[in-house]
């Protein structure tokens, strides 16, 4: 029982659930502007998994984790490009576009890794690593739990903050919101629903490739087959968990990165708990936050319908 | 008049089947082999001998089977993607049953471990089903953390309890015994084609011609019409659910008592997203879905013995698929049709002019 206090206080299980929030936080905060603007955007995951393999091919070609970052980037937009075009010219049906961009991520990516790099796996690639920021950095427990962080977490807090001004403190976020709301309505009135939500979509397609990108250059290093691991349906939860606003879905993803994080710990602890069963945890938790909180939601009006202009 | 109404159909099915060939020779291409080769290779890996037929079946069984259920929840409007999790879970049945009762008579074990696989991936996506109509929760959200939470079961127990202790160290369970091992019909047809055959029937009976068939569908095209029509939706979320992990259930305890004879880690290679994937293109449709699926089986049969010929990689069927369902709906979307059915109304006055 020590054991499990010992790891509760200790300041690194909150570094690591920063850490560890960060991807499903920033596809989450991506997912909030598509769904503000009516479009449900399943596929997230394979956004997040392109953008981690673009990373990583990105940095191993160049050498540079800068270079990795823009063509992760470029990669996960790509997809959410494939998700408009279907989406909001065509009026496909967008949850099923997404499931097989989903389905098509996890085989695209396959296939290059084994094309491209000998023997099939994917190499170490150069990242960021953490560093002190200075003064705060020595500050008892927050020091290390909070300010001994990688650059991508201090990123991901202004990307937090100007989300939530754009979103909900400028007249570009209400007509955005209001495509979510009532398209038709919104198309009366002279606002461009179609180019608005382009703009959602390609934002979500940088978030969610963003954090892609941190889970290889700033987590693992390197990229493996699935590494997105169902992030991006969790951070589905989180949208719905956090209401659709940009800065509560900073607590809702710590939440889960909490949990992540424990059941690391309590794996590599003394405590004799199997940890194929620590690592379903996440999952589970996923299930009960989210049956806990979505009764009190109230999703954008017009989400995932179709909307085509007549 | 009736051409008129089929030609666009038509034209529709023809753009998807070329752009994804398109697709499939781009990728081809890109790994760097001979398209006509490849092709020769993996059709005569998938169809050139009575064992090469029987593999492709052996394949498509499984998927075909999960993509079945998934169809039944698609024309309610729901999509199940939780056939991985539903596939160990029924699985993890049929290998408890096995291996618990090896003394049985095969007439009695091999539907008795079937029947609890089934069991288990009712429970399984009756679980989606309770979340989706008792507390609202999306069933796209749920069933993909099933699928972890089951996998992540069935990982603990075969590298704990369930770990064969004479075996070679692998995380697999002991194999089942005989007595619950799927016979093979004249060394051709594996018995879990028949079931698969039975499945895609009692799908279309259910679907075409029950009452509960008209209530499925009419959810899915109008839950609130439904609704006022006293149809219970939260009934039907529940049954849709438990029947598509059943047949999933039913999918992974055939490919364990057909196939595999033993649980592990990787048992399935990602039949569940496969099998969303073949139900989308079989438009939800129990014939659709079993054409559907008897050719996803082949082509991956047919990737799978290709290997010794052309080195053709196994990533290159979900690319197939993925580009397959893209195509499917951009020809079924409002704004594609729209775009179509004014190009053909210009074609018919140039034709008239």
């Amino acid at each position: 029982m020590s054991d499990l206090f010992d790891i509760v206080t200790s300041a690194t299980l909150y570094a690591a659930a920063i850490r560890l929030a960060l991807p499903i936080f920033l596809a989450a905060l991506g997912e909030t502007f598509a769904e503000r603007a009516g479009l449900v955007n399943v596929g997230l995951e394979g956004m997040m998994l392109m953008g981690a393999f673009g990373a990583v091919l990105g940095s191993d070609v160049t050498g540079s984790a800068l270079a990795g970052v823009a063509i992760g980037l470029l990669f996960a937009v790509l997809v959410a490009a494939i998700q408009g075009f279907v989406s909001i010219n065509f009026g496909g049906d967008q949850i099923v576009c997404g499931i097989a961009l989903n389905i098509g991520a996890l085989g695209v990516t396959a296939f290059l890794v084994r094309a491209i790099w000998e023997g099939g796996n994917a190499p170490q690639v150069a990242g960021f690593s953490a560093f002190d920021l200075p003064l705060l950095a020595n500050a008892p427990f927050v020091g290390v739990a909070v300010f001994q962080q990688g650059i991508f977490v201090y990123v991901a807090l202004v990307l937090a903050l100007i989300s939530w001004w754009a979103l909900m403190k400028t007249g570009w976020g209400l007509r955005m919101r209001g495509c979510g709301e009532d398209p038709l309505a919104c198309e009366s009135l002279g606002i461009p629903v179609k180019r608005l939500r382009w703009q959602a979509m390609l934002i979500c397609g940088a978030c969610a490739g963003l954090g892609g990108v941190f889970l290889a250059l700033g987590q693992l290093l390197t990229f493996s087959d699935g590494m997105s691991g169902g992030r991006g349906f969790i951070a589905l939860a989180v949208v719905i968990i956090a209401r659709w606003s940009p800065m509560l879905a900073v607590p809702s993803a710590l939440l889960f990165g909490a949990v992540e994080a424990f059941a690391l710990r309590v794996q590599s602890s003394d405590l004799n708990v199997p940890p194929e069963l620590m690592l379903a945890l996440p999952y589970l938790a996923t299930i009960i936050v989210y049956a806990i909180v979505v009764g009190r939601s109230n999703p954008p009006a017009a989400l995932g319908r179709t909307y085509v202009r007549q | 008049m009736t051409i008129e109404r089929f030609i666009p159909a038509l034209t529709r099915g023809a753009v998807a089947l070329i752009g994804t060939l398109a697709v499939g020779l781009v990728a081809v291409l890109a790994a760097g082999l001979d398209p006509v080769t490849t092709l020769q290779a993996i059709i005569d890996g998938a169809l050139g001998s009575p064992y090469a037929i029987r593999q492709s079946l052996t394949e498509a069984v499984p998927v075909t089977l999960t993509a079945l259920g998934v169809a039944v929840a698609f024309r309610a409007g729901l999509f199940n993607l939780g056939g991985d999790g539903q596939i160990y879970i029924g699985a993890l049945g049929a290998v408890g049953i096995s291996l618990l009762f090896p003394d049985l008579t095969p007439a009695l074990l091999i539907p008795f471990a079937l029947g609890v696989g089934m069991l288990g991936g009712l429970i399984w996506g009756g679980i989606a089903g309770v979340l989706r109509a008792k507390l609202r929760l999306s069933e796209i959200i749920t069933t993909i953390m099933l699928n972890f939470i089951a996998f992540w079961i069935v990982s603990y127990l075969v590298h704990g309890p369930l770990k064969d202790p004479g075996g070679s160290g692998y995380p697999l369970t002991r194999e089942i015994p005989e007595a619950a091992q799927l016979p093979v019909f004249g060394d051709l047809i594996p018995s879990g084609a028949v079931l698969m055959l039975v499945a895609a029937f009692c799908v279309w009976l259910l679907l075409e011609r029950t009452p509960t068939g008209i209530k499925i569908k009419g959810t899915g095209s109008s839950a609130s019409a439904s609704h006022f029509a006293g149809v219970s939706m939260s009934r039907v979320t529940i049954l849709v659910m438990a029947i598509a992990g059943a047949l999933a259930g039913l999918g992974g305890a055939v490919s364990l008592q057909g196939d595999q004879y033993k649980l592990g880690d990787f048992f399935s290679p990602g039949w569940g997203f496969d099998a969303v994937a073949v139900a989308l293109i079989g438009r939800g449709t129990a014939a659709g879905t079993l054409i559907t699926g008897i050719a996803v089986g082949a082509l991956r049969s047919g990737i799978q013995s290709a290997q010794g010929t052309a080195e053709v990689p196994s990533s290159i069927a979900q690319i197939l698929l993925a580009a397959a369902v893209l195509f499917v709906i951009v020809g079924n979307a409002e704004g594609a049709g729209q775009l179509v059915r004014r190009s053909w109304a210009r074609t018919r006055e140039l034709a008239s002019e």
